[in-house]
C-alpha cells in the first residue's frame, strides 16, 4: 500500500525539543523533527542513548512542551494550549507504556488502582462492580490473573509489572500508544513474552504503536517503518526492511554493524562501522529530508542526495 | 526405573497461568507497619511508659483537682518543705502544695500544647507544603514569603505575642504555631519536589490524574516516614519550647500550671532542697524522650524497606 492513501494518526511538524540548562543556556534535545505515522502501523523509533528519542515521545505525550513546531492527532493540534475537552480526548486516546516497570508503578497503591486509575479519571465505569470486572479483563488480556488485584507492585517480576503498565494504558481503550522502551529493562527472557503481547493488542485492539528503542534487533521483528534520529536530527526515514537492506545515512550504517549476529561464523566476520561525520557534505548547505525511493527519506545536503543515489544505485544491481 | 514405578507418575498438561501465581503471603502496608514496630521488645516498653504517662498526666490532675492560684497550706508550717514519702510522694514545695499534683498538672498542659502545635503545623504544613512543591508559579512568591517569616527570630515573637494576647494556653498554641507551620511546609515541599517527577507521577499525568490527586495517591503514602519522623522531633520539641517559654515568664501565665514556671520557681531552693527542682526537670526530660523514641520507632516502622 502507498504511503498517500494512507491514513495518518499522527503527524508531527517541525517540532523542536528545547530544554534550559541554566541562564541563557539552551539545549535543543529534538530538532525539527518532521514524519506522519499511519494508522495500524508500528512506527520505530531508534537511536543511541541521549539522541533525542524519549524526548521526542514525551513532547507526543505533552510532558515536554514543544518549542517549535506542532504535533497533530487525528488532524487536531494537540501540542500546546488545547481545550480541556480536547486535553480529555486526548489522554483517552493517546497512552504510554514506560520503560521501567518498577519505577513507573506507585508502589503503595494496589494493583487495582493502578490499573483502574484511568477508569477513576474518566469515571468510565458504571458501577464498582462493572469496575471490577473491567479491572479483571484488562488483567486477564495480559495474561495476569485477577487474583493480582489486591497485590503491590513490588510482588511482581519485571515483566509481570511491564504487564501491569500495558493493562493500565489498554484500559483506556487508546489509538495511539507511546512505548518507551518497553522492554530495555526486562530480563532477555521474558521480552519475546511482552513483544508478542504488544503485537496480539495491537491486532486485537486495531492501535498505533510508536516504538520507541535503540536495540534494532527489536525494532527490526516489531516494526513496520523505522526513523534513526541522531543528535536530535532524525536522519533517515524508511520501511523497516528497507532500511535493513539499503542503509543511506552513514549513521544509519554505522549503527546497522553494531547489531549482534547470532550466527558465530557471521558474527566473527562483522566489521562495525564508526560514524564520521567528517564524511558528510561540509559546505555549510542546510539539510533536509529528501526522498531517495518512495518511501525512503534521507537527511542530506543536495550534493550527499547525489552520492546517496549512487549508493542505492549500487545497492540495487548488487542486491538485485 | 522400572515401568512399575513409571505408573506411580501421570503427565500434567501445562498451564500459563500458573506460573503467575504468587505464592508469598498477601502485604498489607499498615498491619507490616504494627508488626515491625512490636518486633522490638525496647519499643514496647518504652510505648507502655510513654502511654502510660501520658494517660496519667491527662487523667491525674482531673482527681486532684489541683489550682496554682490556691494555696490550702501556706499558713502551716509543718506542711512546707516536706521531702518525699508514702503521704507526699514527691514531698511538698514553698507554699505546702503537693508538689505530685502540681507536676502532673503541669505535664498535662505541656502535653496538650505540644499535641496541639504539632497537629496545627502539621496539617497547615503538610497540606501547604504539598501543594508549594507542585506549583511552580506558588513557590516563586511562597519561597520569599518562607525566608521572611522564617527569619523572624522566634522568641522576639514569642514575647510581642505574649504582651498582645496575654497569657494562657490559646496563646501559647498561637505564638507555636502562627510562623512554625511554614518551616513544615518547607520541608514538605522539598520532599515533593524530590519524588514529584518520578516516573509513576508522569505516568499518573498521561492517565489523566489530577494534581490533588496525585498529591494524595501518590506523593503523600510516600512520605508518611518522613512526615512521622518530624512528628518524633516536633513533639518533644514543643514540649521543651513552653517548659522554656514558661521559664522565661513568656509561656503560660500564673493561673496555669506550668512545669517550665515550677522549675524557674524551684531554681532557687537548689541548695536546701534540690528534689524540688530536679523532679519537673526529671518528668519533662522522661516525657520528652518517651515520645521521641516512639515517634522514631513509629517512622522506621513506616517505612516499607523495613517490612522485609
Amino acid at each position: 500500500m502507498s504511503n498517500e492513501d494512507r491514513e495518518v494518526i499522527l503527524s508531527i511538524k517541525h517540532v523542536d525539543v528545547t530544554f534550559e540548562t541554566g541562564h541563557k543556556k539552551k539545549l535543543v534535545a529534538v530538532k525539527d523533527a518532521n514524519f506522519d505515522i499511519y494508522k495500524g502501523e508500528t512506527f520505530a523509533l531508534v537511536g543511541e542513548s541521549g539522541s533525542g528519542k524519549t524526548t521526542l515521545g514525551r513532547a507526543i505525550m505533552r510532558i515536554n512542551p514543544c518549542s517549535a513546531g506542532e504535533i497533530d492527532f487525528e488532524g487536531k493540534r494537540i501540542s500546546g494550549k488545547i481545550s480541556r475537552e480536547e486535553d480529555r480526548n486526548v489522554v483517552r486516546n493517546i497512552q504510554m507504556i514506560f520503560q521501567d516497570p518498577a519505577a513507573s508503578l506507585n508502589e503503595r497503591a494496589t494493583i487495582e488502582y493502578c490499573v483502574s486509575e484511568g477508569l477513576y479519571n474518566f469515571h468510565l465505569y458504571k458501577d464498582e462492580e462493572d469496575r471490577l470486572a473491567k479491572v479483571d479483563r484488562a488483567l486477564e488480556s495480559v495474561g495476569l490473573l485477577p487474583e493480582h488485584k489486591s497485590r503491590y507492585p513490588h510482588e511482581f517480576s519485571g515483566g509481570q509489572r511491564q504487564r501491569v503498565g500495558i493493562a493500565r494504558a489498554m484500559i483506556m481503550d487508546p489509538k495511539f500508544i507511546v512505548a518507551d522502551e518497553p522492554i530495555s529493562a526486562l530480563d532477555v527472557s521474558i521480552r519475546a513474552q511482552v513483544l508478542n503481547l504488544m503485537n496480539k493488542l495491537k491486532a486485537e485492539r486495531n492501535l498505533t504503536y510508536l516504538f520507541i528503542a535503540h536495540d534494532l534487533s527489536v525494532v527490526r521483528f516489531i516494526a513496520d517503518r523505522i526513523a534513526v534520529i541522531h543528535l536530535g536530527e532524525i536522519v533517515e526515514i524508511a520501511e523497516s526492511e528497507t532500511l535493513f537492506k539499503y542503509p543511506m545515512h552513514p549513521y544509519t550504517t554505522s549503527l546497522l554493524s553494531a547489531v549482534p549476529m547470532p550466527d558465530p561464523v557471521v558474527e566473527k566476520t562483522r566489521k562495525h562501522i564508526v560514524y564520521d561525520p567528517s564524511v558528510l557534505d561540509q559546505s555549510g548547505e542546510k539539510r533536509e529530508m529528501r526522498e531517495i525511493r518512495p518511501g525512503h527519506f534521507v537527511f542530506c545536503t543536495s550534493k550527499e542526495f547525489e552520492g546517496y543515489e549512487a549508493k542505492m544505485a549500487q545497492m540495487e544491481q548488487e542486491k538485485g | 526405573m522400572d515401568t512399575e514405578n513409571l505408573n506411580l507418575f501421570e503427565f500434567a498438561a501445562f498451564d500459563e497461568l500458573e506460573s503467575e501465581h504468587i505464592a508469598a503471603p498477601r502485604y498489607s502496608y499498615w498491619k507490616s507497619v504494627w508488626r515491625t514496630f512490636f518486633r522490638s521488645k525496647f519499643t514496647v516498653a518504652v510505648s507502655i511508659l510513654m502511654v502510660a504517662l501520658v494517660l496519667f498526666a491527662l487523667i491525674q490532675p482531673l482527681y486532684s483537682g489541683y489550682d496554682p492560684k490556691v494555696a490550702p497550706n501556706i499558713n502551716d508550717p509543718d506542711m512546707k518543705f516536706l521531702t518525699p514519702s508514702a503521704k507526699h510522694i514527691f514531698g511538698t514545695d514553698n507554699i505546702g502544695n503537693e508538689v505530685f499534683d502540681a507536676v502532673w498538672a503541669g505535664a498535662r498542659n505541656s502535653i496538650i500544647v505540644s499535641f496541639a502545635a504539632t497537629g496545627i503545623n502539621m496539617v497547615i504544613g503538610v497540606l501547604v507544603g504539598a501543594v508549594w512543591g507542585f506549583s511552580k508559579k506558588m513557590d516563586k512568591w511562597m519561597i520569599e514569603i518562607y525566608n521572611v517569616i522564617a527569619n523572624i527570630p522566634f522568641l522576639l515573637l514569642a514575647m510581642i505575642l505574649s504582651y498582645v494576647l496575654g497569657a494562657g494556653m490559646c496563646s501559647l498554641i498561637i505564638t507555636m504555631t502562627c510562623t512554625s507551620w511554614i518551616v513544615v511546609a518547607y520541608f514538605i515541599r522539598t520532599q515533593v519536589m524530590i519524588i514529584r517527577d518520578r516516573e509513576y507521577n508522569l505516568a499518573s499525568k498521561c492517565l489523566g490524574t489530577s494534581t490533588w490527586t496525585i498529591i494524595t495517591k501518590n506523593i503523600l503514602p510516600y512520605l508518611v516516614s518522613v512526615i512521622m519522623t518530624y512528628v518524633a522531633r516536633e513533639i518533644p520539641t514543643v514540649i521543651s519550647y513552653e517548659v522554656f517559654l514558661s521559664y522565661l515568664g513568656l509561656g503560660l501565665g500564673a493561673s496555669n500550671a506550668s512545669l517550665g514556671r515550677m522549675i524557674s520557681l524551684y531554681t532557687s531552693f537548689m541548695k536546701g532542697y534540690p528534689h524540688l527542682f530536679w523532679i519537673p526537670v526529671s518528668v519533662v526530660a522522661i516525657l520528652s524522650i518517651s515520645l521521641y523514641i516512639v515517634g522514631q520507632k513509629l517512622a522506621d516502622a513506616t517505612d516499607p524497606r523495613t517490612h522485609m
